[in-house]
């Protein structure tokens, strides 16, 4: 199975999106 | 010494550290943006006594400085007074709270599930072919996996002390 982790665009999006999945769990809590 | 300036010890400590520890995540991504199973013939020939020295120092180096990180995060966090609601989510310091809960995750991924199976990768603990090609995948996914991690936990350890703004 292919993961984010396989090329270096998809860590990095996937870096990405989770911060903005973090981001808005942390605004609702805050 | 009072415990402002060690707060401030821990604030620079802190830095040092995850430099050390995040930085060399950052050269492993650089260095194989793609997964490539353990290959005997090319690392076993390239094999020496001074190379096995060298990654030893290099993985101690990084997986010690994880520690450091850590416990001066959570020191710095614990002194004023902001461990608990942090921890927990609650409020302003859920911002915080979030940084130290990847940061956290970040160190157990390294220690029980990168290192042991490293370990059988590089050759530090004999494992047969097999194993260390099933071990590379591992060790690959969970470095990977702090390099994502590693994204969000900046945005928010940035954010706790110079973006509260973005969150009310």
């Amino acid at each position: 199975m292919k993961l984010p982790h396989d090329s270096m665009q998809g860590t990095l999006l996937a870096g990405t999106a989770l911060t903005l999945v973090l981001y808005l769990v942390v605004r609702t809590l805050v | 010494m009072d415990m402002a300036f060690v707060d401030h010890l821990m604030r620079w400590f802190h830095l040092i550290f995850a430099l050390v520890w995040v930085g060399h995540n950052y050269a492993s991504f650089v260095q194989h943006p793609r997964y490539k199973p353990f290959n005997e013939e090319t690392s076993e020939q390239a094999r020496t006594a001074a190379l096995e020295v060298r990654m030893q120092r290099e993985h101690g180096t990084f997986r010690y400085a994880s520690i450091v990180v850590w416990c001066s995060g959570m020191g710095m966090l614990w002194y004023r007074g902001w461990l608990a609601d942090a921890l927990t989510l609650n409020g302003a310091h859920a911002v915080i709270g979030m940084g130290a809960w990847i940061g956290t995750l970040m160190m157990l991924n390294l220690w029980l599930i990168m290192w042991p199976h490293q370990k059988k990768v590089l050759g530090f603990e004999p494992a047969p072919l097999e194993e260390r090609v099933r071990c590379s995948r591992i060790t690959f996914l969970a470095s990977r996996t702090n390099t994502i991690l590693s994204i969000p936990l900046l945005f928010f350890m940035a954010a706790g002390g110079h973006g509260l703004q973005l969150f009310m």
